[in-house]
């Protein structure tokens, strides 16, 4: 972006933000400059802890008491925010300064109206009556594109799906006509499909109404999507800023580098192994010496450890806080981080067909009831005369919707859909966590579908979970020694001395120290709890992992490290997965096959190659399109969006809903028939072959062509 | 904000409440144990030239109808009073918690039945309920800490059940599902440990409202008899002479009620302290 001749918007100088703490002064913030440009928009981008919330928080003044505060300058459209009184700030709040939180589904209020919710800063901000600003609320609500803003006005929170109320979230906050729009990872809790379509929103807000954006995200690929130039801090130190592009393109700061080199990329062609940061987050209360990086930094050298690096400037309106930034120009991450000397994540080895197939499922089937005994019960009219009768109708959630699938050894499945698709309900009802109604599971040659508990012994120890949630994944109450022991004692592994050794070398395979098993679940960082969760699961030696979401809730670096482990145990042990999850990049890095889900069915599978290209399923083409990337624009597929109940009728093709591509009554009320392109990649769609392999691939072709 | 687990070795810092309520328990409790031995006369003593005397050097606070020395009589009481909370709350705590692990974690009909029934127990007033309990049979101690026990039941089986409706949910939970754990050993070795401080915290509570409803039953003639100085006894005894001998209803009340703000201060302290949202240091 030119430098435009008008004043910025928000001009931030030395910001410092401490806390008081036991054990000292824990700083938050120390030194964060940035500016923000009329109709920018700015990505503030770093992993947890590194003090972009903060920076949000302290702008909009709701930094609790505790949190000390200063500023060499803190300006918002030519205003000292610092010498305002507290209720100067409240107006500012809300009113020219407006904040998107997180999470939707907590953001709103749940016991009113959204159309008043949307109101009440115009009431508050802009002095207009009741009824006037609850017209203008259904015309915002329009501008962010709900449809029917009327009936949307009077409905509550929880009858909008995720992504209506983040669009009415989003309205609350342009209320009242802001001029600097701050959010805070506002898509993070939204399907990919939902996401594209508020980054969309965002976008065009930006344009009609000059809005300046201040983007925080921890998702590279969205702030590169959405923002003009991006600011990346680390442990509360901004250590590069610059033009998005050219910083995604040519990273000065080692620490931008290691973000890229972890990112798993939805590209096609031999994986590179992700190179993650090692170490983890300096302690803020102790600060290290010198560049609060170079502990975890393959480049850095004495000096770095002994004085703190200035910001220089490696390229036009581009700075960077490192004192080698010229040296290493040039020098990969990879390179320095010597991560290449091992084999590549994944060889694209075609898994062997002709070895039996480890897990086997055919046609699963759960539903749930929607709804209690009396939700289920509706009153008749009989035909002509006569008084009306009650009859029971339960209505019906199909989870699982007639799955079949096939996983050999030292296989890696991927799974993907997104929210409510019933991949997790697989996941667990493979391993019998949940009772299927209809259908055969077959793990390493024993049929458990319907075996009763005491008979699943075996196939409990031969195939094991991991979870998603590393705070929930783990007993609270138990150290880390008794967790991963556990199951070795449940299945007579081992016990005594042989079990301690044991836990030892389960802890060393997922990269801890042996030193660990005495600590607690809080007292690890989220990467650590999640490498405990994958001992634990280890510990039995099983065959087949179910991995769902495992490395979701993670920071990109800890993900990076976290499947470089699932990979190499892949190797090590020939473990099969079923590897669930909504990152459509993390599957193309890691699974051999993927498996498309919607609603309870499967729409696509084939090899990871096959899916990546055409032909595509509708949604897979939607959902390809959707992810957010750091490499290149590409045409994009944008889904209606469903009310928050699914329900599929079960007549007709389970997309129809949704399908951009819907060819008329035929997908309404006919199964789709399978279209095998090539073999053991499967389509479901009506549409003809040609017509699917009619377009472009959204993603990057880096590969040879198919079946070389 | 603040980066990373909490400090291994991290300390907080005791409520205040919790130190005063456990002091003024303390207190109590010592009373309780020791009081035989140091109260200046036995509880059943009668000092027929001393009755009805304000409380002096001699008798601190003052003596009743018999010339039975009140102070000696609420040291006395409060042995009583004391066990009567525990062991109610014990009673209503060893069932409560059983129930309430059930129903909370196999859900289903059997929950369905338990609550409703518990619904039931609710549904009474609970001292109609004790006297509904021990109005069939003669009175004694032990079936009053029965009855104020089983009528406190339905608060523990809330909690417990509460607490386990969400740990049921955790993943740590499939975990041990997913390694064909038993019943058993998920509830009593997964989910208990977890479920404990909210339950110690209602318990606690408790022992304050059993204490007062075993007085009321006592008061009403139902839990403990003459000549025994339970303090809901004493009042119950004291109520005729009012307008002459003001003292003799007035200290055990004060005990009594010192008692009971003693063991809320603790059990708010209680609550304070163990709340996992604090200890985590507020990660």
């Amino acid at each position: 972006m030119a430098s435009p001749p008008s004043p910025p918007l928000l001009e931030i100088e030395g910001l410092c933000v401490s806390y008081a703490t036991a054990g000292g002064t824990l700083r938050a913030l120390s030194g964060v400059s940035f500016r923000l440009q009329p109709g920018e928009a700015l990505g503030l981008a770093g992993e947890s802890g590194s003090g972009k919330s903060t920076v949000a928080l302290a702008l909009l003044g709701l930094l609790g008491p505790e949190a000390a505060l200063s500023a060499r300058r803190l300006r918002f459209g030519g205003r000292d925010l610092l010498s305002l009184s507290p209720e100067e700030r409240r107006r500012l709040r809300g009113g020219a300064m407006a904040i998107v939180f997180q999470d939707p589904f907590t953001a709103l209020n749940p016991s009113l109206p959204v159309g008043r919710q949307v109101a009440e800063p115009m009431v508050f901000h802009r002095g207009l009556a009741e009824s006037e600003a609850l017209a203008a609320a259904i015309g915002l609500l329009h501008q962010v594109g709900i449809p029917r803003p009327e009936v949307v006005a009077r409905s509550y929170p929880h009858q909008l799906s995720g992504g209506m109320q983040q669009r009415a979230l989003i309205a609350t906050a342009l209320a009242a006509e802001p001029e600097l729009l701050i959010l805070d990872e506002p898509t993070t809790a939204l399907d990919v499909t939902i996401e594209a379509q508020i980054l969309d929103l965002f976008e065009s807000l930006r344009r009609s109404r000059r809005l300046s954006i201040l983007f925080i995200s921890h998702n590279l690929g969205v702030i590169h999507r959405l923002c003009d130039s991006v600011c990346i801090l680390y442990a509360g130190e901004v250590c590069e800023t610059g033009p998005t592009k050219a910083v995604f393109r040519d990273p000065a700061h080692p620490y931008t580098r290691g973000l890229l080199a972890s990112l798993p990329r939805l590209a096609l062609g031999p994986r590179k192994r992700l190179s993650p940061i090692p170490g983890t987050l300096p302690d803020l209360e102790k600060p290290p010496p010198g560049c609060l990086f170079h502990p975890r930094c393959p480049y850095g050298d004495r000096r770095c450890g002994e004085q703190s690096p200035l910001l220089s400037s490696p390229g036009p309106e581009r700075s960077v806080r490192c004192w080698k930034a010229q040296e290493i120009r040039g020098v990969a991450w990879e390179e320095a981080a010597g991560g290449n000397g091992r084999p590549a994540a994944r060889g694209d080895e075609p898994a062997d067909q002709a070895v039996a197939p480890l897990v086997v499922v055919r046609d699963l089937r759960k539903r749930y009831r929607l709804g209690g005994f009396w939700d289920a019960l509706v009153w008749e009219k009989p035909e002509g005369q006569g008084w009306p009768r009650p009859a029971w109708e339960p209505k019906f959630l199909r989870a699982l919707d007639g799955v079949s699938l096939a996983i050999a050894p030292g296989e890696v499945l991927g799974l993907v859909g997104e929210s409510g698709c019933g991949k997790t309900t697989l996941g667990r009802t493979i391993l019998r966590l949940i009772d299927p109604d209809e259908g055969e599971i077959v793990i390493d040659g024993r049929a458990i579908a319907r075996a009763p508990e005491r008979k699943l012994r075996p196939v409990r120890r031969a195939a094991q979970i991991v979870f998603q949630n590393p705070d929930s994944s783990l007993n609270p109450r138990k150290t880390v020694g008794e967790i991963i022991g556990r199951p070795l004692e449940r299945f007579r592994i081992a016990s005594g001395a042989g079990l301690r050794r044991r836990v030892g070398e389960l802890l060393d395979m997922v990269r801890l120290s042996p030193s660990y098993a005495s600590r607690y679940p809080h007292q690890l960082s989220g990467g650590e709890k999640q490498r405990v969760g994958i001992a634990r699961a280890l510990a039995t030696s099983p065959r087949f992992l179910v991995c769902d979401e495992a490395v979701s809730a993670l920071d990109v670096s800890v993900q990076a490290a976290v499947l470089n482990l699932l990979e190499d145990l892949r190797r090590e042990l020939g473990l099969a997965f079923l590897f669930i999850t909504h990152d459509l990049s993390v599957v193309a890095h890691l699974a051999h096959r993927v498996m498309v889900m919607y609603r309870g069915g499967i729409c696509e599978e084939g090899t990871i190659a096959q899916v990546l290209r055409p032909p595509f399923h509708p949604y897979t083409e939607a959902l390809l399109s959707a992810v957010p990337r750091i490499d290149g624009e590409r045409a994009r597929i944008r889904l209606r969006e469903e009310g928050p109940a699914p329900e599929f009728a079960g007549r007709g093709c389970r997309f129809q809903g949704r399908c951009p591509r819907l060819l008329g009554e035929i997908c309404r009320t006919v199964a789709p028939p399978v279209l095998e392109p090539l073999p053991g990649h499967r389509i479901l769609c009506h549409h003809r072959l040609e017509t699917l392999a009619a377009v472009a691939s959204p993603i990057a072709d880096e590969a040879p062509p198919p079946g070389a | 904000m603040p980066a990373g687990p909490p400090e291994p070795g991290a300390r907080r810092r005791l409520p205040g409440n919790l130190l005063a309520g456990a002091a003024l328990v303390l207190v109590i409790a010592a009373a309780a144990l020791v009081g035989p031995w140091v109260a200046p006369f036995p509880y059943d003593e009668f000092h027929i030239r001393d009755r009805l005397k304000a409380p002096d050097a001699v008798y601190w606070f003052g003596t009743d109808e018999y010339g039975r020395d009140v102070f000696s009589r609420v040291l006395a009481g409060s042995r009583i009073s004391l066990f009567m909370g525990v062991a109610a709350t014990a009673v209503s705590l060893f069932c409560g918690v059983a129930l309430g692990l059930t129903a909370g974690f196999f859900r289903g009909r059997i929950d369905e039945w338990l609550m409703r029934l518990m619904d039931l127990l609710m549904s009474f007033p609970p001292v109609i309920l004790g006297l509904l309990i021990l109005a069939v049979t003669p009175p004694s101690l032990w079936k009053t800490v029965l009855a104020v026990g089983i009528v406190y039941i339905p608060a523990i089986v809330r909690v417990t059940r509460s607490v386990t409706l969400e740990l049921a949910q955790e993943e740590f939970i499939l975990a041990a599902r997913a390694r064909g754990e038993n019943a058993g050993y998920i509830l009593f070795r997964e989910i208990l440990p977890n479920a404990w401080p909210p339950i110690i915290v209602e318990a606690s509570l408790r022992v304050t409202f059993a204490i007062l409803l075993g007085a009321a039953l006592s008061f009403l003639g139902m839990g403990a008899q003459p000549p025994s100085s339970d303090w809901g006894l004493m009042i119950s005894e004291a109520r005729s002479y009012l307008d002459q001998a003001w003292w003799m209803a007035v200290f055990p009340g004060l005990v009594m009620c010192l008692t009971v703000v003693g063991i809320n201060l603790l059990g708010d302290g209680l609550r304070e302290w163990l709340d996992p949202r604090l200890r985590h240091g507020g990660a």
